[in-house]
């Protein structure tokens, strides 16, 4: 076959270029340890590994918010194991505020410390986050989540939002809890009812916090026991204090007695006077304050006498039952976020694996093979050698050296 | 007898003179670019009839002719156009390519970051600092758009630059045809011989041209070439060449578009008509790939930034307010052809912008009914009235169009370029839920009421003040709504509807929905106990709406509801990454050919030194050899003489 001398410079030239054009993407490769320089070298894999590192955005986004909502769960159980340390406090104070060998001063002074634990606990209460927002008042951070009212009374100022966070794909975590469901939100009495003894009964009949013994009659209506002492014989007579209806009447009285009406138990003990009135009423929710200032104003009444100390054992009792009632409410709000932050713990360390997997993946898509690229450029690099070296050889050919 | 020898001898010196002539021009042409090797066609001359018979009378040179194939050029100048085109369009394509292929930098990594803030907004939502980060990503976001857009905006000029100087290598290259053309004939009528060298550089023009276009030559009996473009118009006819303008599209003018000067009209070319060389790559990349690739960046943009403003809309901000538009999403970019007549006007506004199709469109009027065109696929739509909504585009005409009026309505191409961040406030950020709701502290049963929501009917008829819901035991109801909303309780996917003023009924674990906002109430609540659903004021560390936001990232918002956003721009990448990778490999295989049939035609027509050298050594001794033919003459002249002088 006729070649023209063109033919055999461009052939030389372009075979040249070719070669140093691949050693050069090579040596690119190479540089960067990517396999992958422009989206063209591998479309699929390219388009693979977008999606790829977006999946391990979106994850490290969910972590971000694990981490966020362990913080602020983490300050929530600290802050509420102190709410557990006042309660478990105070509850020590009311058992000791019933020896009977107090008198009303040894009491004040219990009544200050009482007072004392208030004001810890209020405190608690408005606690503040890292951020300088209160903790406990809902969506509301920059109101202060409880005050003192002109009335006295302690009342929560937040709303009822609790913050969420997502945490995983269609899971919300749950990372702020409002003043109202933690401090408010406190049923009173035993859970499911309040005994309470009138104020204005005379005798010294007490009674206690009570239980429930079947749940299932539970009627939701407010029953009232209302005692009659005649001729030294001692009844009572059970009131449907909601419909006004009698239920029985004429009861023997026994102190300390089971009293059972409509699936609730209570004990009432000691001698009432006739017309004294104990009322079982169902429960309500309380907020903890109302029990502590309703447990000062007990310690503070004087009590004298049967009555009297009637008066002050029923006080007692019923805050006992209350200060309870909060504990394991704060309990259970602990328990709750202990639960989350297990669940976050998990999340986070299944988290951790699957980034790892990514990057995996990721590594094979996109990482060069070091090994295949040098064994490549080794390779590129002799042709390119012998394509130069040939050339050479080819090109100093002419008839016109030997004429 | 004698004087026979010397002319034998002559004509061979001539001869040998004519092929070292030709050797020589061959050698001196071997780097000139379309030079095709010429050879001396020689015969014996016509014989002279003696008594003994015919009596050769040397030689003669019957022409030069250059040795080229016809069928070879051809082949050379028709794959050459594919191979420009290809060339270019794959060039071009590679600058796509090298603009979305960095990972690390780009639209991804910024739009990530925006979501990863709204996450911290969510994770604080009353931290200022947060907020303030959330609005400098929004901007980085907004400012990488910019980016991509002025890139591709810088690739769109430079196309039109390139179409430009195109149209005028074009131009000057027929009319040098054209000049050959004449010369050509000139100089065949003339002489009756073949002028190789203009023959050879017209071939090189029209080589040249089919770089730059695709162009098709027919010879002509008179030597001449007509030259004629893909559409089959004439570019070069006989000695006349017309004249190619590339000129803003009177419907589209951030388009050059290409036509053929007609008298003083201008005769257009559909882009797609044209195809080859330079120009049809040009073409092709530009209204295909370039604009599909802004159009989709584009959609990305637009419904990206009202996803965002429709959500922000149903949040309050620090001050209480609700949530304004957190992107300033550019209008639709109506342009009216420059041939238009009649005095209509286009509106075009997004009215879904999930609906929309990464495209811009066409509204022609043809006297009675109005085609909505997706130039994208040429998808048209006929309507006898206006309004209409198109792919998530209300699209309205007022005042009188004229018959053949056109309208450009491109609702994407523009927004990476014009998008904005509205606030600049941070606390202006909507991250809280516009409803709280809440249960009274003193309420005796168990009833719960869950988180409000609220949908896009939420911001026109906002709760204007704190309702209180009080169940009433004996007849089972919630009572307190508003007067004048009805109320829709749905359980189980069963919704029933209570018309204004009538209180629904109370169920456990039934939503409750009214004005757009809607709750879960569950338990049992005790007669008279009350829950509160009140417009949220103070909700500076509520993050639902932030949340809401940043929930965005996941869902599928784009494409009908088929992608999200971080998928569309994948998908972005994934189409422009494939079309360089076919059109890489395509351009290697049709530079192949060229090379190939290139190297067919230089084994034909190219010079080679050696052959040459053989050549000049042939006719050199050719050359000696009649010179001695003449010195025989001479001493058989001198014999003769010499005879005269001694008898």
């Amino acid at each position: 076959m006729r070649i023209s001398t063109a033919q055999i410079y461009n052939a030389g030239v372009s075979g040249i270029d070719q070669q140093q054009s691949t050693l050069s993407h090579t040596q690119q490769q190479i540089a960067s340890g990517r396999r992958i320089q422009t989206p063209s070298d591998d479309p699929i894999a390219a388009s693979q590994a977008l999606t790829l590192s977006q999946a391990k955005d979106r994850i490290t986004q969910y972590g971000d918010n694990i981490a966020a909502a362990k913080d602020a769960l983490g300050l929530n159980d600290s802050v509420l194991s102190q709410v557990t340390d006042v309660l478990q406090s105070l509850r020590t104070l009311v058992v000791q505020a019933g020896n009977p060998s107090l008198n009303d001063t040894d009491r004040a002074s219990l009544a200050t410390a009482t007072a004392g634990q208030l004001q810890t606990l209020l405190g608690i209460a408005n606690t503040k986050d890292a951020d300088g927002h209160y903790l406990f008042s809902g969506f509301a951070g920059n109101t202060q989540a409880f005050s003192t009212a002109a009335s006295g009374a302690i009342v929560y100022n937040g709303d009822q939002g609790d913050r969420t966070l997502d945490v995983a794909p269609g899971r919300s975590m749950q990372a702020s809890y409002n003043g109202a469901s933690v401090f408010e939100q406190v049923r009173n009495g035993n859970g499911s009812f309040v005994a309470t003894a009138a104020s204005t009964n005379t005798g010294a009949g007490t009674i206690s916090a009570g239980s429930v013994v079947n749940p299932s009659v539970l009627p939701g209506d407010s029953y009232r026991l209302q005692f009659n002492v005649s001729g030294g014989v001692t009844t009572y007579d059970v009131i449907d204090a909601t419909t006004s209806a009698t239920v029985s009447s004429g009861n023997a009285y026994t102190s300390g007695g089971n009293i059972t009406v409509a699936g609730m138990q209570v004990a009432v003990s000691g001698a009432p006077a006739s017309g004294d009135t104990f009322i079982l009423a169902p429960s309500t929710s309380q907020s903890v304050f109302t029990t502590i200032q309703g447990l000062i104003t007990t310690l503070r009444t004087s009590a004298s006498g049967a009555a009297g100390t009637a008066q002050l054992q029923n006080g007692l009792t019923a805050a006992l039952a209350n200060i309870d009632q909060a504990s394991d409410h704060v309990l259970t709000v602990r328990a709750s976020a202990g639960a989350g932050l297990s669940e976050l713990d998990s999340l986070a360390s299944s988290n951790s694996d699957r980034s790892l997997q990514y990057d995996t993946t990721m590594s094979h898509l996109t990482d060069l093979d070091y090994n295949k690229a040098l064994s490549d450029f080794a390779r590129q690099q002799l042709s390119l050698q012998a394509a130069q070296k040939s050339f050479a050889a080819i090109s100093s050919l002419s008839l016109f050296s030997f004429l | 007898m004698s004087n026979g020898i010397f002319g034998i001898g002559l004509s061979g010196l001539a001869a040998a003179q004519a092929g070292l002539t030709t050797a020589s021009h061959n050698i001196s042409n071997v780097n000139t670019p379309g030079y095709s090797r010429q050879e001396t066609v020689q015969s014996n001359a016509p014989p002279q009839f003696s008594g003994s018979g015919y009596i050769g009378t040397g030689v003669q040179v019957t022409t030069v002719r250059r040795v080229y194939n016809d069928y070879l050029g051809a082949q050379t100048q028709h794959v050459a156009a594919g191979a420009a085109q290809l060339d270019t369009y794959s060039t071009e394509l590679g600058k796509l390519d090298n603009l979305f292929g960095d990972s690390t930098s780009g639209l991804s990594p910024a739009m990530n970051n925006f979501f990863t803030a709204l996450n911290a907004v969510a994770q604080h939502p009353a931290d200022t600092p947060s907020r303030q980060a959330l609005l400098a990503s929004a901007q980085a976001l907004v400012s990488s758009l910019r980016q991509q857009d002025d890139q591709l905006s810088e690739i769109r000029s430079g196309d039109n630059q390139q179409i430009q100087s195109a149209v005028t290598t074009i131009n000057s290259d027929a009319q040098q045809i054209a000049d050959l053309n004449k010369r050509i004939a000139e100089a065949t009528a003339a002489g009756n011989q073949q002028p190789n060298d203009l023959l050879d550089q017209r071939d090189q023009l029209i080589r040249g041209l089919n770089d730059q276009i695709g162009a098709t030559a027919v010879a002509q009996s008179d030597g001449t070439v007509n030259v004629f473009l893909s559409n089959g118009q004439g570019l070069v006819v006989g000695q006349t060449a017309s004249t190619l303008v590339a000129r803003p599209n009177p419907d589209d003018p951030q388009n050059y578009e290409v036509g053929l000067q007609n008298g003083a009209s201008v005769l257009r070319f559909t882009a797609q008509s044209l195809t080859g060389g330079a120009l049809g790559g040009l073409l092709a990349f530009r209204d295909g790939d370039l604009t599909a690739a802004q159009n989709a960046l584009g959609r990305i943009a637009v419904t990206l930034a009202s996803a965002v403003n429709a959500q922000h809309h149903l949040g309050v901000d620090l001050t209480g307010a609700l949530g304004g538009d957190l992107f300033t999403v550019p209008s639709p970019v109506i342009t009216n052809a420059t041939t238009n007549t009649g005095s209509g006007t286009v509106g075009a506004s997004i009215q879904d912008a999930t609906a929309l199709q990464a495209s811009d469109y066409r509204l022609s009027y043809d006297g009675t009914n109005y085609t909505v065109t997706r130039l994208s696929d040429g998808n048209a739509q006929t309507f006898s009235s206006m309004p209409q909504t198109v792919d998530g585009l209300a699209i309205t005409v007022s005042g009188s169009p004229a018959a053949g009026d056109r309208f450009l309505i491109q609702a994407t191409r523009n927004v990476p370029g014009t998008l904005k961040v509205a606030i600049t406030d941070p606390a202006r950020v909507a991250a809280a839920g516009p409803v709280t709701t809440g249960r009274s502290s003193g309420n005796a049963g168990s009833g719960a009421i869950g988180a409000a929501s609220v949908d896009s009917t939420y911001p026109s008829t906002p709760l204007a003040s704190a309702l209180t819901l009080t169940y009433a035991g004996g007849a089972g109801t919630l009572n307190g709504f508003p007067a004048s909303a009805s109320v829709t309780v749905i359980l189980g996917g069963t919704s029933t509807t209570y018309a204004p003023g009538v209180s629904p009924p109370y169920t456990d674990g039934a939503t409750y929905a009214f004005n757009g906002v809607s709750f879960t109430l569950s338990g049992t609540p005790a007669n008279g106990d009350t829950f509160s659903v009140a417009p949220n004021v103070s909700g500076t560390n509520d993050n639902r709406n932030a949340q809401a936001l940043a929930a965005l990232a996941s869902q599928n918002l784009v494409a009908n509801r088929t992608t999200t956003f971080a998928g569309a721009y994948g998908e972005l990448v994934a189409t422009v990454g494939n079309t360089a990778s076919n059109a890489q490999t395509e351009q290697t295989a049709q530079a192949a050919l060229l090379s190939q049939a290139q190297s067919q035609q230089d084994a034909v027509s190219g010079v080679n030194l050696d052959e040459e050298a053989a050549n000049l050594q042939k006719y050199q001794q050719a050359y000696q050899a009649a010179a001695k033919v003449i010195a025989i003459a001479g001493t058989l002249f001198d014999a003769i003489l010499a005879i005269g002088a001694t008898s």
